[in-house]
Formats: structure tokens, sequence, C-alpha cells
């Protein structure tokens, strides 16, 4: 085979696996985007249309709560769960950022007994199986009136963000070079001023897309919802799967609800893709 | 002093993490029933040995680990595949880089729901009527034994192939060029430069993203409860899904806790071990 050839052959090979591996990514999203916009007689036709009217009514039925065949008791009602969504993950990120802050300092400019013991316990909590504290943060809720409140599962989220954002932070306060804080504190900074005054304002990028990913990561959260919280608190990730019901399975609004699910992520996720494996690992892959 | 006062709100809310979970470990010593609380009482490992003769427990504890080890390997292949892909010069690689992240960052249970459209089992669904083009009958995806199994492990890998390709993909990027100019002064192959060099240095990297799914892949849920419960007939049932039952269906608490302390023993041992790996690898690659 000529040199030519191999290099042609190569990059139709390259081309291939490229359009292979966009169609397996991309393909999902456009799919279900086009099952969103499809009236129920058209998501069940066999073969499957890709050409077709299209119609807003899932989105319609989405934002107005028109259900038919379902009573309206047991109808999702979708805004009040993205509602619910935006307060919990608000509601956890700030109250993590606000414990976080000052933990995360501590852990990455001062030096004291079971620090590393510390740091690893905050860690260790990314890696726990939820069921081990659902089951006992369910009968303590029903106990103590938590159960179906945003406050208990703002809470209860804190497992999900807090050790993300303490790790997160003190990877980025890190990063500043120690002699600016000694600097400051030659200026007669006390340990607040060098806080407030060099660490926060250079670690500010580090905040936003720490703040953007834990919001990212409540957002996604399922599991602990899905036990702590009810009809009035449900969030989106399930709410969504309340289209599945005993009569049918209501698979245009299914569509819409995780296109309409999804799209924060998809817009917050391009905001800080450069922090993403970052922030997954949280803070071990830079 | 200071340090503490600082850590003082964050320790707060540990503690506040731990009692319940402190509670947990004692009901998982009890026989807990929400529907008999006059019964209520401490029987020390009495739940822990039953789950011993469990038949479902036996299937449902082979069923975690069997699932781990085959989703962690494909993944991690996969993913360590698509890395060195997109490191090559590929047409269009930022566009397909920024794309993969977003299989990444949506809810894993809107990605399962997403599938459940797209696997319906007839040729309604797009998947069984692409899969016809290529002579392939009708996947009955949900509603068989093995295509269950199968359709989670697709699920789950769309999701997390891009974890593993981003990670490796950026560690590639990253690489020192000199190892790789002395490969080719000794005429070195790519086979031989990629068992020798790339493989090697990237080993810290691989360890770490198999800890990761590791992780993940043992405490596995929020895929299988939106697709298939756990059935047909427990087949997809692992631990999560089989503690939960227990307890937020029967409402034995003791004994859904005492399954959900296993899966927690469970990926601390396989947390403890991965961790040595990955010190180890660091060290090598750092001499």
């Amino acid at each position: 085979m000529t040199s030519v050839n191999k290099t042609t052959l190569r990059n139709v090979a390259m081309f291939v696996g490229a359009a292979v591996l966009l169609l397996w990514t991309v393909f999902p999203f456009f799919w279900i985007l086009l099952t969103s916009l499809k009236s129920p007689g058209d998501i069940i036709s066999v073969p499957p249309k890709f050409l077709f009217t299209p119609t807003t009514d899932n989105y319609a039925a989405l934002v107005l709560g028109e259900q038919r065949g379902q009573y309206a008791s047991t109808r999702p009602d979708f805004p009040r769960f993205f509602l619910n969504s935006i307060i919990i993950s608000v509601g956890a990120v700030a109250l993590s950022v606000a414990a976080g802050i000052p933990a995360a300092y501590a852990l990455a400019r001062f030096n004291f007994p079971f620090k590393n013991a510390l740091a690893f316990t905050f860690m260790s909590f990314r890696f726990v199986p939820f069921l081990a504290f659902v089951i006992p943060l369910y009968l303590l809720y029903q106990q103590i009136g938590l159960y179906n409140t945003h406050g208990g599962l703002i809470f209860a989220y804190q497992l999900i963000t807090l050790p993300f954002t303490i790790w997160m932070l003190r990877s980025f306060f890190q990063e500043i070079p120690t002699e600016i804080q000694e600097a400051a504190k030659i200026d007669g900074c006390s340990w607040f001023g060098v806080l407030t005054k060099v660490i926060l304002p250079l670690s500010m990028p580090g905040i936003a897309v720490t703040v953007i990913l834990g919001f990212i990561f409540c957002w996604n959260a399922f599991n602990y919802p899905l036990m702590l919280a009810g009809r009035q608190t449900f969030p989106v990730t399930v709410g969504a799967i309340q289209f599945i019901s005993y009569e049918q399975v209501l698979w245009g609004q299914m569509a819409a609800a995780t296109i309409v699910a999804a799209l924060p992520q998809l817009l917050l996720s391009l905001m800080v893709q450069k922090y993403i494996v970052r922030g997954l690992t949280m803070g071990a892959v830079r | 002093m200071l340090p503490y006062l600082l850590l003082t709100p964050a320790l707060v809310l540990l503690i506040g993490m731990l009692y319940p979970f402190g509670l947990g470990v004692y009901y998982s010593m009890t026989n807990y029933w929400l529907q008999y609380p006059n019964r209520f009482r401490f029987i020390w490992f009495d739940n822990y040995i039953s789950l011993m003769g469990d038949d479902l427990f036996a299937r449902a504890l082979t069923f975690t680990l069997e699932f781990t080890v085959v989703a962690v390997t494909v993944q991690v292949g996969l993913g360590l595949a698509v890395a060195l892909f997109l490191h090559a010069r590929i047409p269009g690689r930022a566009v397909i880089r920024a794309l993969m992240l977003l299989p990444l960052m949506i809810p894993p249970v809107i990605t399962a729901l997403m599938w459940k459209i797209m696997m319906a089992s007839t040729n309604a669904g797009i998947l069984n009527y692409m899969l016809s083009f290529i002579g392939v009958d009708p996947v009955n995806w949900f509603g068989s034994t093995q295509g269950a199994v199968v359709s989670i492990l697709i699920i789950d890998t769309w999701g997390n192939l891009p974890f593993v390709s981003l990670i490796l993909l950026g560690a590639l990027q990253a690489l020192p060029t000199e190892p790789y100019e002395a490969a080719r002064v000794d005429g070195a192959g790519p086979v031989a430069t990629l068992r020798y060099i790339t493989l090697p240095l990237l080993a810290p990297y691989i360890i770490l993203a198999i800890t990761f799914r590791t992780m993940d892949s043992l405490r596995i849920f929020d895929v299988i409860y939106a697709t298939t419960g756990g059935g047909p007939n427990d087949a997809t049932t692992n631990l999560s899904i089989m503690a939960l039952q227990y307890s937020f269906q029967w409402y034995q608490m003791g004994k859904g806790m005492a399954q959900a302390i296993v899966l927690l023993l469970l990926v601390v041992v396989a947390s403890a071990i991965l961790m040595r790996l990955w010190n180890r690898a660091a060290e090598r690659t750092a001499q």
C-alpha cells in the first residue's frame, strides 16, 4: 500500500470514529427533543417517525399541569417541582459554602492535629451509600417534622455538597501563593483580614466554579428527595418519574420534562467546562 | 485553637450527619418494623446473620459485585480508547469534547428516562428500529433478565464514559514529551510506545478513574430504580435496591439498614484497596 493510501485510510477511519462518537453522545438528546414535540400517536408509531407535525402540547401540559386521564390529585405539578429544585439547590449550596469557606481556609492554611484525618472524614461522605443515611433520616424527619420540607432536604443535601465544597475550595485556596498572605500579615492583617482581603478576592473564580458545580450536583440528586420529600417538595428529578403511573406512561410529557430538567445543567456545564473533571474528582485532578 | 473555630460550622453539620448514621447502625441491630413498633427489640447481629442464609441477598450481593466489575472494565476500557482517539488530532475534537460533558452533567435519573423512551420494546422504540437495519430482532430491553442487565450497563456507560475519557484525555495532554522523543529515536512503534510509555504514565489516572467508577457502580441506584426497579425476577436487584425494598416497601427498617451497612462496608473495603493502589502508582510515576 502506498503511503498516500495509508493516510487516506487513516483519515477515513478517524472521520468515521468521530462521527460514531458524536452520534452516540448527541443522538439521545436529539431523539428526546423530537419525542417531546410529538403527539401521542406519533410517539407510538411503527416505524418511528423522524418527520411529523411538531406540537407544543407536551410542554403546555407540563406548564399548565393539564393531563387527560389523571386525577387532579395525582397530577405532576412540574412548575412547582422546578421551583423546589431551585429552592433546595440554592439553599444547600449556600449552607455548604458558608460552612465550607472557613473550613477550607483552615484545612488549606493551618497546621493542627487531626487535620488530614478530618479532611478525609469530610471526603469519605462523598462515597457513602445514600441508604445508610436516608433510612435513619427518614425515621428522624418523621418524628421532628422535617419530612417533606425544604429545610430537611437542604440538610440532607449537605452529604452531597459539603464534602465537595470543602475539598474544592481547599484546592483553590492552596493555589494562592503563601507569599501574598505573608505580605498581608506584615501589613497588619489578622487571619480574618487575610481571608476577606486576600484569599476570597483571589479565589473568586474558584468559588464561582464551586457554587455552579455544587448547584449542578444538587439539581441531579434523586435518591434523597425520593425518600425524604413529598408531593409538595419534589424536585424535578423525582418529578420526572411521576409521569410513569399504573395507568399509563406519558411518554411525550416525560420527554418534555427530561428536557426541562436537563436544560439548566446543559447551560451551566458549558459555563464551567474547564473545571468539570476537577469538580467530579473533588479537586484531585486539575 | 483558631483552625478548630473555623471548622466549627462544618463540624456541626458533620455531627448532624453522624448522628442519624449512628442511629442507623443501632437500628441495624434491632428488629425495627414500622408496622409493628411495639415489638421493637435489640437483637444484636441477628439481622446480619439472617442475611447470610438469605437467597435474595446472595443474588443481590453477586449482582452488585458482578455489575461493578463489568461496568468498570467496560467504562475504563472504552474510556481509555476514546481518550487516546481524541488525543490524536481528530476532526472536531473541541466540539466532541464539549458535547461529551453533557451526558455527564445531566441527572442520572433523567439519563435513565431518556433511554427508557429509546428502549421501548416494540419497533416503536428507536433503538430496536435502528438495530433492525443490521438484522437484529427486537430486543425486550427491560422485560427479559439479560436484556435488563445489558440495558442498565448501556445507560450507565452512556452517562459515565465521558468521565473516564475526560480524566484520561486531560492526563494525556499533560504528559511530558521527552519519553516520546526518546522512543522515536529508539525506533519504537506506536504499540510499544503505548505499552511502555503512555500506559505506565497514565497509571495513576487510570486507577483514579477506576476508584471513582467502582464507588459509583457499587452504589448504583437511580438508573435501576427508574428503569427496571430491580426486576424482572430480581435480575437487576443490587444491594441498594434490596435495602430500599426492605425499608420502604415492607418497612422492615432494621433489616434494610443492615443491608445498607453491608454495602457501606463493601464500599469502605474497595476504597481502601484502591486508594492504596493509587498511592503506589502515583509514587512510581513520581520517581
